[in-house]
């Protein structure tokens, strides 16, 4: 069995040139138009940059949406869109500008407008990827292994995983899917985790909880 | 004392360093060369101080450079730096000629030293007309603002936009504080040096000797504001917010700081907080030097709740130093402070003296609360603020920028 090499990443932050959004329509147009990394941005990498995980909205959008326009209805219905559900960032796009453009249509005339210094900054991203040097020999050094993990580590195989091939799976499940069937109620357990609201942390402790419990049943 | 970066595998965790240690020596050798304007004072210097040392024993051949200038000079680039934060200000084509030929010569003394660096790291606006006396410039050059570039003068902006635009990229703290450029903006915000005299952990001894010279009254839950004696920083309101706590629970109030020695509205400031405080004898205003960082670091340690109450602010360090010593921030809903205070989370947003009276009491009759916002802003100032954060930004842009990387993932 190939063992599974473990790679951090970091994440380095950059003004996406685009102008920022003073009022939702302003969003509304910024977003149709902006490149798939920005809304990858704002919707996948905000747990690796240095902010605050919020608890309520997992998204820039649903954060500025709540706390600079103050409009919470609109804010909960982003909150909820979980980015990697969608088969493209096309689709992704689509969906969050349906929500945005009903939420207008139903407020029209009227255009929720931020303070000034509450605008909403487009931004993306490169995320630098290296080798740790380090592997998990085997399934069973999973749990191990996870637990000592970066927060780095867990954001690029977990999620950042979701966009390479095959798109929509973490690594650890395609390392295992390669072992046959012996480790599918790990694929299982781990593709059951509700991860799009967690922090990395949480979502570190959840992959270790769930393999635990694999391991406790065998 | 140089410190290492094995000096902050307990502070910031080993796993951060092993991270800095893999990166590093994807870089390692680069010949990195930072240039400010002086070796002492100010944040910049401050911070090129851990920089460098850290930077070496990552492996990389890093240097310090500081430009030097007449009185003149020094007037010009101060002129500029206020045009930069929105202040009116002239300077006549001869005044952005010296500007330049004071770079020029200093280029002419630096050559041999950057002309063939890798990285050439320039901070603010001081030194940044030295890229165009490098035609033979080898290495990336970066162009680092440590200063807030959101609301400048404009004729300010455009004469220095002038010598910025030929950069290979460009850092700013915040993306509030950015203006157009024709290269990639990078983001990077401040850090804190957890083991600096500022921050370090302080004995009992060092804390006690603190509150006996100062006669706090150990029976009382002390509220404390760091900051320069400066209007933005609403000292006179906080003094408002605690007689509104104090009508109904005993309390008592440190504003100290600096800022008033050659200051005349420093001097003002202070006065109006003196009337304010009216002689209240639980209201301690400590005119403290520059250079005060173990006095402050204890009165933040000794503190029930740290308040930063400012109605205009950059990026607010004292509210990161306040939660890296586990303490919940009442804080000015401006600026930076926003990034850092998550109302019941990390602390409360306030914009006037009744919300920050309102969140005091709050936090003073619900202790737990206290615990837990102080912990959850030492973590999250662990994973976000600490200068390990910071050196991994830098290491991490100097492998973008030095393999021209413009794609979503990069892979070292």
């Amino acid at each position: 069995m190939k063992p599974f090499a473990i790679k951090d990443c970091a994440l380095l932050v950059r003004m996406s040139g685009l102008p920022p959004a003073y009022n939702l329509r302003d969003l509304r147009e910024r977003i149709a138009v902006c490149a798939d990394d920005v809304l990858y941005h704002h919707f996948c990498e905000t747990p690796l940059r240095p902010t605050f995980d919020n608890p309520d909205y997992r998204n820039d959008f649903a954060v500025w949406t709540r706390k600079c326009l103050g409009d919470r209805m609109l804010a909960e219905r982003l909150g909820i869109v979980d980015p990697y559900a969608f088969e493209s960032t096309a689709q992704l796009r689509a969906a969050t500008l349906d929500l945005i453009e009903e939420r207008l249509a139903e407020l029209t005339p009227w255009v929720p407008t931020v303070r000034p210094g509450r605008e909403f900054f487009f931004l993306e991203a490169t995320t630098v990827v290296f080798d740790t040097g380090e592997q998990i020999p085997h399934p069973l050094a999973m749990p191990h292994a996870i637990r000592k993990m970066t927060d780095g580590s867990v954001f690029f195989h977990f999620l950042e995983s979701r966009r390479r091939h095959p798109v929509g799976v973490d690594d650890f499940s395609a390392w295992l899917r390669e072992t046959g069937d012996e480790f599918h109620p790990y694929i299982e357990a781990i593709g059951a985790i509700d991860f799009y609201f967690l922090t990395l942390k949480q979502l570190r402790a959840e992959i270790h909880r769930v393999l635990i419990e694999i391991e406790v049943m065998r | 004392m140089t410190l290492s970066l094995s000096d902050y595998r307990d502070v910031a965790g080993m796993s951060a360093i092993r991270e800095l240690r893999l990166l590093g020596d994807k870089i390692a050798g680069a010949k990195v060369v930072h240039v400010n304007s002086t070796r002492e004072g100010g944040g910049v210097a401050e911070i090129l101080r851990w920089m460098i040392p850290l930077m070496r024993d990552l492996g990389l051949d890093t240097t310090w450079e500081v430009i030097e200038g007449t009185e003149r000079f020094y007037e010009i680039t101060k002129t500029i730096h206020n045009g930069l934060q929105g202040q009116q200000v002239y300077l006549s084509a001869k005044d952005w000629a010296m500007y330049c030929e004071v770079n020029r010569e200093n280029a002419d003394r630096l050559r041999s030293k950057i002309e063939d660096a890798d990285i050439v790291l320039i901070h603010d606006p001081q030194p940044a007309p030295l890229l165009q006396f490098m035609e033979k410039r080898k290495g990336k050059w970066i162009w680092r603002a440590h200063i807030d570039v959101s609301h400048p003068y404009r004729p300010i902006w455009k004469g220095l936009r002038q010598y910025i635009q030929g950069y290979d990229a460009s850092i700013f703290s915040m993306m509030e504080y950015a203006q157009p450029l024709p290269h990639p903006e990078f983001l990077v915000a401040p850090s804190i040096d957890p083991l600096s005299d500022k921050n370090r952990i302080l004995t009992q001894q060092e804390l006690s000797s603190v509150f006996a010279e100062y006669n706090l009254d150990p029976d009382l839950p002390l509220l404390v504001q760091i900051s320069r004696f400066d209007r933005f920083k609403d000292p006179v309101g906080v003094i408002q917010a605690y007689r509104l706590v104090r009508k109904v629970t005993p309390v008592q109030l440190v504003l100290a700081g600096g800022g008033a020695n050659d200051d005349p509205e420093g001097k003002a400031v202070l006065a109006e907080v003196m009337e304010e405080a009216g002689g209240d004898p639980d209201i301690h205003v400590l005119l403290l030097p520059s250079d005060a960082h173990v006095r402050i670091n204890a009165l933040q340690r000794l503190a029930t709740i740290v308040i930063q109450k400012s109605i205009k602010e950059g990026f607010g360090l004292t509210v990161t130093e306040a939660m890296w010593k586990g303490k919940p921030v009442i804080g000015g809903d401006v600026g930076g402070i926003r990034l850092q205070v998550f109302n019941h989370h990390t602390g409360f947003l306030v914009s006037t003296p009744e919300g920050a009276a309102h969140r005091i009491r709050y936090l003073l009759h619900h202790r737990d609360r206290i615990d837990q916002m102080g912990d959850a802003g030492r973590e999250f100032v662990r994973d976000n603020f600490l200068l390990t954060r910071h050196l991994r930004e830098y290491l991490t842009l100097m492998l973008v920028v030095t393999k021209g990387a413009t794609q979503r993932l990069l892979t070292v």
